[in-house]
């Protein structure tokens, strides 16, 4: 028998006001196409001798994920799950151009430690002092998804009782750079961002969950048929029409190319749904779909969307909210659905 | 000397990012580790690598550094004698 899944807490520390919601009803738009996380003071959250051994990238994954531990009553999840398309980039940045410079010979032992993926869900790890399945993700735009769905296959067969899930990539003023110059990030219209993201899932609601899990898609180059395949048999196995879905929350950034594939297949998939966006608040990154997943969490926690959530002109805002469904892509290679519901919903 | 160990201080406080500290808050004669500042083990091969950086020092025998980081003022007095930068 397979269980449910909630979504116990979620935090987030981007370019929007850190550790809050105020998104909701004053979301701040970042000028320009490169922009950085706010950060809160993080003398108020780490004594001076835990902090300096860590990287921005770092407090922030261990900030959110502290405070979701205690906003959901965990304190040693099942599982810690990571998502990072970049890892710790800025840490990796500073130990390179220190071994170019000085022409390999000295190595710098703590941004050394610091540079790999899979630090961040190690450190989250060992703060808690938690032994159970750790594991991180690093699939460019695809990251978040799979440490969710790795997630929630786990928590569905009763393998673990609560996973902590994160997706944290920062973007350093180099890696822009790089990455304008592929042609992923830096067109008009849109702005990179950064992501620190982390939300309690759990098997049971506990005390005030914010939203159920009810479903996750991954599909590689799907075509039409595939994600028509894939919707229904979300759609059948959360018990959950499509025609009781209030709204589909799209990853469209404002880049021709990109924004392209959801107006060809979104009118074909979702015909009269309104759509959301979230990537002109938090920005693009490989794991910003989290961004949108903790959004739409708390739309369905506060039951309501904001006006300023909806694609095109002349969004209304709107109570009463059952079922949110995001759909992502990265590349028109991964695409991913993810049904949301309202507890009770 | 006494400029030697005030850059030493100021270039300790910025590669083991002691945001919070101040040169003249750090004492020339006060132990570097376990007591005063509280460095540990991965400060040591911090330090290390400055000394090889800033001053061309190269340590090769670990227990030197034992010796060598007791406080400020030894460092500053093993980089005046033996520096080659």
């Amino acid at each position: 028998m397979t269980r449910e899944v909630y979504i116990r807490a979620a935090r987030q520390i981007s370019v929007q006001l850190p550790l809050s919601e105020g998104w909701m009803d004053a979301p701040l738009y970042p000028e320009g196409p490169y922009a950085r996380a706010v950060d809160p003071d993080y003398r108020h959250y780490f004594a001076p001798n835990v902090a300096r051994r860590l990287g921005k990238l770092l407090k922030r994954a261990l900030l959110t994920s502290r405070l979701v531990m205690e906003e959901s009553g965990v304190s040693r999840p099942g599982a810690i799950i990571t998502g990072t398309g970049l890892g710790c980039i800025e840490n990796t940045g500073i130990f390179l151009d220190a071994l170019a410079r000085e022409g390999e010979g000295l190595l710098q032992p703590t941004h050394f430690m610091q540079s790999t993926h899979n630090t961040i869900s190690s450190l989250v790890a060992i703060d808690a002092r938690c032994h159970g399945y750790n594991s991180t993700y690093a699939h460019k735009g695809a990251s978040f998804e799979c440490a969710l769905l790795d997630a929630f296959l786990q928590l569905r067969e009763g393998r673990v009782e609560t996973a902590l899930v994160g997706a944290h990539d920062e973007m350093t003023p180099d890696y822009f750079v790089l990455l304008k110059r592929a042609g992923y990030l830096g067109h008009a219209g849109g702005f990179s961002g950064e992501t620190a993201a982390s939300m309690m899932l759990a098997d049971r609601p506990g005390d005030g969950a914010l939203c159920r899990l009810r479903g996750v898609e991954l599909l590689y180059r799907p075509g039409a048929g595939g994600l028509r395949r894939a919707l229904d048999s979300l759609s059948r196995e959360a018990g959950v029409g499509l025609d009781e879905v209030d709204a589909v929350m799209v990853g469209a950034n404002g880049h021709p190319p990109n924004d392209r594939v959801y107006g060809e297949a979104c009118p074909l998939l979702f015909p009269g749904k309104p759509l959301l966006r979230y990537k002109h608040l938090f920005g693009e990154s490989y794991t910003a779909p989290a961004l949108g997943a903790y959004a739409a969490a708390t739309c369905l926690h506060r039951q309501r969307l904001p006006a300023h959530l909806f694609a095109g002109e002349g969004g209304v805002e709107r109570r009463g909210v059952r079922h949110l469904l995001l759909y992502n892509h990265f590349e028109n290679k991964t695409h991913s659905l993810v049904l949301l519901s309202a507890c009770g919903g | 000397m006494d400029e030697l160990i005030l850059n030493l201080k100021r270039e300790i406080i910025e590669v083991l990012n002691l945001e919070e500290v101040k040169p003249e808050e750090i004492e020339d004669d006060a132990p570097l580790f376990g007591e005063g500042l509280g460095l540990d083990s991965i400060d040591a091969l911090e330090l290390i690598v400055l000394m090889e950086k800033n001053y061309g020092i190269k340590l090769s025998d670990p227990a030197q550094g034992r010796e060598l980081f007791k406080s400020i003022r030894v460092m500053a007095t093993y980089i005046r004698d033996n520096r080659k930068k």
